[in-house]
């Protein structure tokens, strides 16, 4: 083929890629909006705000941006409600080992900001990010892990290095607090024994449950 | 150099220069701040997009200047306005410094980056495309400035060679390709979509036409091979580049909230992409060994180290992790960091640095100049920068394994699992910032030393 046949393949064919491109494009921008939660007032002023406090320089949103911060994907779906409120205007009176600075987020600006990471949550993502499938394997077979889990305990503890860093690490726990009592009154009401504590609640758990859970924390030592 | 206005090339390299080692330098912060986060003044954000604005801001004077010197002299004709190629030059770099100011302004003060008629004053919050939409229209309009002097230098002349044509319609897809940056939307989900039209169009589009043009500008400027065979086989390059990889963008769109589709079709193009690469490093081999007459072993050895490591960084180390099978696990990992600089050395740095070697000396008069730092320079970048990319590698495969496979905690994995990673990619970071030096003191010093002083290679060479 002579060099102006091939030129002409390599303008034409790009054009021709290029228009696939474009129709598939017009095709996913009418499926999009119906994969997505609707974007209320509040969920657009949060991300007004994502993009001014340049959040996208140390996290991921989507699996995408930095990658010196966790994925904001799930995150409201993995914290305790309330929780990213108080964390994002002070992280290190939520968390004193957090490594992120205080922005002068205003509690209103992180109430949309969290209204907009929500719907981010619910974004129909393909299935990602993928449930950590050997997480099983690491946990012992027995009631009180399935409570542990049921009640979604390792968003925020970790135990043998599997879990979230929001709490306190459980792994040795029965070192600090052998008292069963003592858990499943902090279970129920955390602030009536641990006056600043950021743990929710779980006046949901019924009392067989309780039991359980605290049966194998008291084994953590 | 056969015109006086391609010494206009000069103010843009010394400008991408300056800016490189600017990069590497906050790109050194960046990694000890994932040691010791509160040990620098500014925060990670602010130097993450120092480090890559820099990156993307000297690539593109670089490849301008490349351009101001292949124009005229396939043109065969002076530049249309050398004043205006100075306005272009300086309105650039004016904009640049209030860009950058505006960043460190924004990281003692978070605040300042106020909502000012919609748009943010001093940093857009997007990832590569952070500078603000002010700044955005500079940018534009200095390269509609750019293009308009260099397509008024060929339409005057009327000489249409495949290779400047190339070269101004990969240059052209940039600047289009910058637009869909350029405005807001509700919808994350097709922030993301428009996002990744600049991102990806650009380096895996755009970028790689003009690399596909420049590479057979320099085999046919350091060699005696003809002219139609290094424009036909840059044509099928480009061609392979494009059919692939407009396409290819698919891979950006598994896991964004895109419909299910485009599993398939980024999977299948993105999967092809490494194709042109490979003909581009077959291209530049088959060249070198054919046609033996050199008349700049340093250009060219930068020329053909460029290809391999093209193909190794942008072409090896994305179709690792591109198939949606494997990207499930892989996405938004360090692993994509490895390929990320792997891919912009091979691809962009190393493009730009071949085009320097190539035609700094024939502008300052020196076809004799002293190759030894050019090539200690290139080994202390190069075999840092593949330490650098096999530590990333190898935090990315304990953080895929540990965080996506077993569930443990980011933080965790990061602070605990990671931290030898990260301590050997701030050591092996210093080697390449080594490297820089020596590259940025040969640029000033080369054609301006006494030759008797230094080592000389024969300016025709047969080997």
């Amino acid at each position: 083929m002579s060099n102006r046949g091939i030129r002409n393949l390599f303008i034409f064919g790009s054009l021709f890629f290029f228009a696939i491109f474009v129709a598939l494009t017009v095709d996913t921008m009418k499926k999009v909006d119906k994969r997505v939660p609707e974007i209320t007032e509040e969920v657009d002023a949060g991300k007004k705000l994502w993009h001014k406090y340049d959040c996208i320089g140390c996290h991921t949103i989507l699996g995408n941006g930095s990658y010196f911060a966790p994925d904001l994907t799930k995150i409201t779906v993995n914290k305790p409600e309330g929780y990213l409120e108080k964390f994002l205007v002070n992280p290190r009176k939520v968390k004193p080992s957090a490594a992120m600075p205080v922005l002068g987020i205003t509690p209103d600006e992180a109430k949309k900001l969290v209204a907009f990471l929500d719907w981010v949550s619910k974004v129909d993502t393909n299935g990602w990010p993928p449930k950590p499938v050997l997480a099983k394997y690491s946990m012992p077979q027995v009631p009180g892990v399935t409570v542990y889990e049921k009640y979604n305990c390792k968003a925020c503890h970790m135990i043998s290095g599997v879990g979230g860093t929001s709490g306190p690490d459980l792994t040795h726990v029965a070192s600090r607090r052998s008292d069963p009592e003592w858990h499943k009154q902090h279970i129920r009401d955390p602030q009536s024994v641990v006056p600043d504590s950021a743990m929710p609640p779980f006046p949901q758990m019924s009392e067989e449950e309780l039991n359980q859970l605290v049966d194998y924390l008291i084994t953590l030592k | 150099m056969k015109y006086e206005s391609q010494k206009i090339a000069q103010n843009f390299y010394t400008f991408a220069v300056v800016l490189f080692l600017v990069q590497v330098l906050v790109g050194i912060i960046a990694a000890l701040q994932f040691i010791w986060p509160d040990f620098f003044p500014l925060k990670f954000n602010i130097i993450r997009d120092l480090h890559i604005n820099a990156l993307v801001v000297w690539l593109l004077m670089g490849l301008m200047g490349a351009t101001y010197y292949v124009v005229p002299e396939e043109s065969q004709s002076e530049l249309w306005s050398i004043p205006l190629a100075k306005f272009q030059f300086w309105a650039t770099v004016v904009a640049i410094t209030a860009v950058v100011l505006g960043y460190i302004w924004m990281g003692f003060d978070p605040q300042a980056n106020k909502y000012i008629a919609g748009t943010l004053l001093l940093n857009e919050g997007r990832e590569y495309i952070e500078a603000p939409r002010w700044a955005d229209w500079l940018i534009a309009l200095s390269v509609i400035l750019f293009l308009i002097n260099n397509f008024m230098t060929m339409y005057k002349s009327k000489r249409w060679t495949g290779i400047q044509g190339t070269l101004l319609g990969g240059l052209t897809f940039l600047a289009l390709m910058y637009l869909p940056g350029m405005f807001y939307t509700k919808s994350m989900v097709k922030d993301q979509y428009w996002w990744w039209w600049v991102i990806h169009l650009w380096v895996e589009g755009a970028w790689e036409v003009i690399a596909g043009a420049l590479l057979a500008f320099m085999l046919m400027k350091v060699t005696n091979v003809e002219r139609h065979v290094v424009e036909r086989w840059m044509y099928v390059e480009v061609a392979l580049v494009l059919f692939t990889g407009i396409l290819g963008t698919g891979h950006h769109y598994y896991w964004i909230g895109t419909p299910e589709y485009w599993l398939w079709v980024g999977g299948i193009f993105s999967a092809l992409e490494p194709i042109p690469l490979l003909v581009m490093v077959w291209d530049a081999f088959r060249t070198t060994r054919t046609h033996r007459v050199v008349s700049n072993r340093l250009g060219l050895f930068y020329a053909t180290s460029h290809a391999i490591f093209n193909f190794v960084g942008a072409g090896l180390w994305g179709v690792i992790h591109t198939l949606p099978q494997v990207n499930k696990w892989t996405h938004g990992t360090q692993i994509t960091t490895a390929h990320g600089h792997l891919a912009f050395y091979g691809a962009y740095v190393l493009l730009v640095m071949s085009m320097i070697y190539i035609t700094l000396p024939l502008i300052r008069g020196a076809e004799n100049f002293n190759t030894s730092r050019g090539y200690r320079s290139f080994w202390w970048m190069t075999i840092s920068m593949i330490f650098i990319v096999l530590t990333l590698t190898g935090a990315g495969m304990v953080q895929t394994y540990m965080e996506r496979l077993v569930g443990l905690d980011y933080v965790t994995v990061k602070a605990n699992y990671n931290l030898w990673f990260w301590i050997f990619r701030a050591i092996f970071g210093l080697g390449f910032l080594y490297g820089v030096t020596l590259f940025v003191i040969d640029f000033f010093k080369l054609g301006r030393e006494p030759v008797e002083a230094v080592a000389t290679e024969p300016s025709e060479t047969t080997v």
